[in-house]
C-alpha cells in the first residue's frame, strides 16, 4: 500500500516536469508583467489610495516625463552600448530652454535681457537639434574610431558639465538657477486640455504618447529602424548586406540626442528651476528602464513596448513603495534588488534559447 | 526539476520583498491613515533634500523621535539631491492622502521650486511648512497655510567669522606658522547660488577681518593670491565632505610648511566640509591630535564634529540646533493636529515682521 502510494508520487513527479515547464515558461516569458500586476495588486490592498485617479495619473504623468529620454537611450543599448552622456544632455537643453523663456516682464532675473522670450516651436527644435548635435558627437566617436560607447559617453558626460556649469553662469544668470520662467512655456507643458476624475492630466502626457508612438514606427516600419536592429544584432552580417553603419550608428546617436533634448525641454518647465545639476542621473533610470523591459546588452533585442513597461515599472517602484509605507532608506535596496531580479528573469529567456 | 526550483524560489524572494515591506508597515508609525480614525488623524509628509547630509539626518532622528512620541502618522522622503525627484515625492504624497507637508527644499537659489509645491499644498488645500533650506518671503506669503522654520542664514557667518577672529586674537603666533604676520586661509564653500552659503562664505571672512583690524592685526589673506574668487565650492553642491577632502589634498602638496605658505586656517561653510578637510590634513601629518594643527572651523555642530572638537582634532563650529528645528517644527504640527493654523502658538519664537518665518538661534561650539 504505501509502495503503491510512493511509486504513484514518483511517477507523477517523472510527468511533472513537462507541465511544470510550460507554466515556468509562460511565468518565465510575462515575468516582469507578472511581478507588476503582484505588486499593484499588493499595494493597492495596503494603500487604496494607490489605484484613485489622482494617484494613477501622478504615475502616468512621471512615466511620461522620464519615458523620452529612455525611449532614445534604448536605440543605443540595441546597438550593444549606451549613453552616459543622456543626464548631462537632458540638463543642457533644460538650461537652454528656460534661459530663452523667460518671463520677460522681470528683465532682472531674466539670463538673457536682450532677447524677449522665442516662440515655444523654435526653442523645442533648438533643444532637439541642440540635443541631436550631441548625439551626432558621440555617434561620430562610437562609428568613426570604434570605441564603445561608454567610454565616448563617459567623457561627453564630463565635457558637457562643463558646458553646463559655464552656460549657468553666462549673461545675467551667475550661476543662479534658471528660472523665472514665461506663463507661456509652463502652461504649454504643464497645463492640461482635459482631466480625468477631476485631476488634469498634464500635456506632457500627451507629447510622450506621441513621441512613443513616433519612436514604434522609427524602430518598426523603417529601413533606419531595420538597420539599427541588424546591426545591433551582428556588425559585420550587417556591413556585408550593405548597412550603412556610420550612418545609422550616428543616426541611432542623434535621435537619442534629439529625445534628450526634448526630454530637457519638458524637464525645464516641470522642476521650474534650472541648475548645473539638473539632469544628474537621468541617464542611470533610462538605462535601468530598458534594460527591465528587456532591451538587451547583448544587442539587437529590444521593443518600443518593453521600454514603456520598463519605466512604469520604475515609476511603481518609486511610487509604490512609498505609499506602502517603506522607509525611504531601504528603498534603495528594494529598487535594486528589483532591477537585477528582473533583469535574471527577462535573460533567462534568452540563456534558454542558446 | 532545476526550473521548477528556479521559480518557486523566485516566487517566495518576491514574496519575501513584499512581505519585507509588510511587515515594517506595521511597525512603523508612517502608514496610510486608516487605522487612525481620530478627527484631527494627521498624515504628514517629510521631504528631506538629501539624506545623505549629516546634519539633516540629525534633524531626521529628532523629527522621527518627536512624531513619533505624537502618535502622528508620518512618511519620511529623501530628495537625494535632486529637486525632480523631491517633485515627484510631493505629487506622490499629496495623492497618497498626505495632509501635512513638511518640506526642506531642494533648490534654494530659484523661489520656482517651492512655489510649485506651495501650489500643489494650495490645489489639495493642505499646509506646508518648508525648514531649514530657505524659501523666499514671497513663497511663504503666496498660501496663507504655508511657513517656514529655519536659521537666519547670515548669522551662521557671522558668528563663525566672530569665532574665528576672536580664536585668532588668542593663537596669532601659533596659527601663523611662517612668521610673516599674515594668515592666509582657505574657504570651503558648500553650494553656489544658496543663500546661507552666501553668506557663511562672505561674513565668516568679513566679521573675522573685522575682528583683526580692530586688533591691529592684518587682514585674512587667502591663501592663493592670484585667485579670482576666494573660495573652493563643492561643484556638486552637496556640501560634502568628498569635495572639500579633494580641495584640500590638492592644495597640500603645493602650498605646505617646507614652502613657507602652508594654508594657516580653513573655514568651511558646514561640519561636513571641516571633516572632509580634518582627514586631508591627517594624511599630511596635521590634526592628529597632538603635534600641529590647523584651525578647522564649520558650522552645524554634527555629532562628529563636536567628536573632533574635543580631541583637539578641529577647532570649532557654530551649532545649528537639530533638535530645537525639530521641536519647533512640531509646534507648527501639534497647532495643526489641534484643528488652528500653523502660526496659533508661535509667540515664544523668533518671528520674522510680516512673513511666517520663524527663526531658531545658533550658538557657537568650541569643546566642552
Amino acid at each position: 500500500m504505501n509502495q503503491e502510494t510512493n511509486v504513484q508520487e514518483k511517477e507523477a513527479r517523472v510527468r511533472q516536469p513537462w507541465t511544470a515547464q510550460r507554466v515556468g515558461d509562460i511565468l518565465l516569458n510575462n515575468a516582469l508583467l507578472i511581478i507588476m500586476a503582484i505588486a499593484v495588486v499588493y499595494i493597492a490592498i495596503k494603500n487604496p489610495n494607490f489605484i484613485k485617479p489622482a494617484s494613477l495619473i501622478n504615475i502616468l504623468s512621471q512615466t511620461a516625463a522620464y519615458l523620452p529620454a529612455a525611449l532614445g537611450i534604448g536605440g543605443c543599448i540595441v546597438l550593444t552600448g549606451t549613453d552616459l552622456s543622456a543626464g548631462r544632455a537632458v540638463g543642457i537643453t533644460a538650461c537652454i530652454s528656460a534661459s530663452l523663456l523667460q518671463n520677460a516682464a522681470n528683465m532682472a532675473n531674466k539670463m538673457w535681457p536682450q532677447i524677449g522670450t522665442l516662440p515655444i516651436p523654435v526653442v523645442i527644435v533648438l533643444a532637439m537639434l541642440i540635443g541631436a548635435a550631441i548625439g551626432c558627437f558621440n555617434g561620430f566617436f562610437v562609428a568613426k574610431f570604434k570605441l564603445h560607447p561608454f567610454i565616448v559617453t563617459l567623457g561627453t558626460q564630463l565635457i558637457l558639465y562643463t558646458v553646463l556649469l559655464l552656460y549657468v553662469q553666462q549673461g545675467n544668470n551667475k550661476g543662479m538657477a534658471i528660472s523665472n520662467l514665461d506663463p507661456s512655456y509652463t502652461g504649454f507643458v504643464k497645463g492640461s486640455l482635459f482631466s480625468i476624475g477631476g485631476t488634469p492630466i498634464p500635456n506632457y502626457v500627451l507629447f510622450a504618447i506621441v513621441l512613443t508612438a513616433v519612436m514604434w514606427f522609427v524602430w518598426n516600419k523603417t529601413t533606419f529602424g531595420k538597420n539599427m536592429f541588424a546591426l545591433g544584432s551582428n556588425e559585420e552580417a550587417a556591413r556585408v548586406s550593405g548597412v550603412n553603419v556610420f550612418g545609422v550608428t550616428v543616426g541611432v546617436f542623434a535621435l537619442a540626442g534629439a529625445m534628450y533634448g526634448f526630454t530637457g525641454f519638458i524637464e525645464g518647465a516641470r522642476i521650474g528651476s534650472n541648475t548645473a545639476n539638473t539632469g544628474l542621473n537621468y541617464e542611470l533610470d533610462a538605462i535601468a528602464a530598458c534594460v527591465i523591459g528587456g532591451v538587451s546588452f547583448v544587442g539587437g533585442i529590444g521593443k518600443i513596448r518593453g521600454i514603456v513597461i520598463g519605466v512604469v515599472m520604475l515609476r511603481l517602484i518609486f511610487v509604490g513603495l512609498t505609499m506602502v509605507g517603506v522607509p525611504q532608506d531601504l528603498q534603495y535596496l528594494i529598487k535594486g534588488a528589483i532591477i537585477l531580479f528582473a533583469c535574471a528573469l527577462d535573460m533567462r529567456k534568452y540563456l534558454v534559447k542558446k | 526539476m532545476k526550473k521548477t526550483l528556479a521559480i518557486l524560489l523566485s516566487a517566495v524572494m518576491m514574496l519575501g520583498l513584499l512581505a519585507g515591506c509588510g511587515s515594517k508597515t506595521t511597525e512603523q508609525p508612517s502608514t496610510s491613515g486608516t487605522e487612525n480614525t481620530e478627527t484631527a488623524a494627521l498624515n504628514v509628509g517629510v521631504f528631506y533634500y538629501d539624506y545623505s547630509d549629516v546634519y539633516i539626518s540629525s534633524v531626521r532622528s529628532s523629527m522621527d523621535e518627536q512624531l513619533k512620541a505624537m502618535g502622528v502618522n508620518y512618511t519620511n522622503y529623501d530628495g537625494a539631491g535632486n529637486q525632480a525627484q523631491q517633485t515627484d515625492q510631493i505629487n506622490t504624497a499629496i495623492s497618497n492622502g498626505a495632509n501635512l507637508l513638511i518640506v526642506n527644499i531642494v533648490e534654494t537659489s530659484s523661489p520656482d521650486a517651492a512655489q510649485n509645491a506651495v501650489e500643489a499644498a494650495k490645489t489639495a488645500g493642505i499646509p506646508i511648512i518648508f525648514f531649514n533650506r530657505e524659501v523666499s518671503d514671497d513663497v511663504v506669503n503666496s498660501y496663507e497655510k504655508c511657513a517656514f522654520v529655519g536659521t537666519n542664514a547670515p548669522e551662521a557667518g557671522h558668528m563663525q567669522g566672530q569665532m574665528v577672529g576672536e580664536y585668532l586674537l588668542e593663537n596669532y603666533d601659533t596659527v601663523d606658522l611662517n612668521g610673516d604676520g599674515v594668515i592666509s586661509y582657505v574657504m570651503f564653500k558648500g553650494q553656489e547660488g544658496n543663500a546661507e552659503a552666501e553668506a557663511r562664505t562672505q561674513f565668516g571672512v568679513e566679521d573675522a577681518n573685522a575682528v583683526l583690524t580692530a586688533a591691529g592685526k592684518p587682514e585674512l589673506a587667502y591663501y592663493n593670491a592670484s585667485a579670482t574668487d576666494k573660495y573652493l565650492v563643492d561643484q556638486g553642491g552637496k556640501w560634502s565632505a568628498q569635495a572639500a577632502n579633494d580641495y584640500m589634498a590638492t592644495i597640500l602638496p603645493e602650498y605646505s610648511e617646507a614652502n613657507g605658505n602652508m594654508v594657516e586656517l580653513i573655514i568651511c561653510n558646514n561640519d561636513g566640509m571641516a571633516e572632509g578637510a580634518v582627514s586631508a590634513l591627517q594624511g599630511a601629518g596635521y590634526n592628529t591630535g597632538d603635534g600641529k594643527t590647523i584651525p578647522v572651523f564649520g558650522v552645524d555642530a554634527t555629532d562628529s564634529a563636536k567628536q573632533l572638537i574635543n580631541e583637539g582634532k578641529m577647532t570649532g563650529t557654530i551649532k545649528q540646533d537639530a533638535e530645537g528645528m525639530a521641536s519647533t517644527i512640531l509646534n507648527l504640527v501639534s497647532s495643526v493636529q489641534g484643528g488652528g493654523n500653523l502660526m496659533d502658538n508661535t509667540s515664544s519664537f523668533n518671528v520674522d515682521e510680516g512673513v511666517a518665518k520663524i527663526r531658531v538661534p545658533y550658538a557657537t561650539y568650541t569643546g566642552e
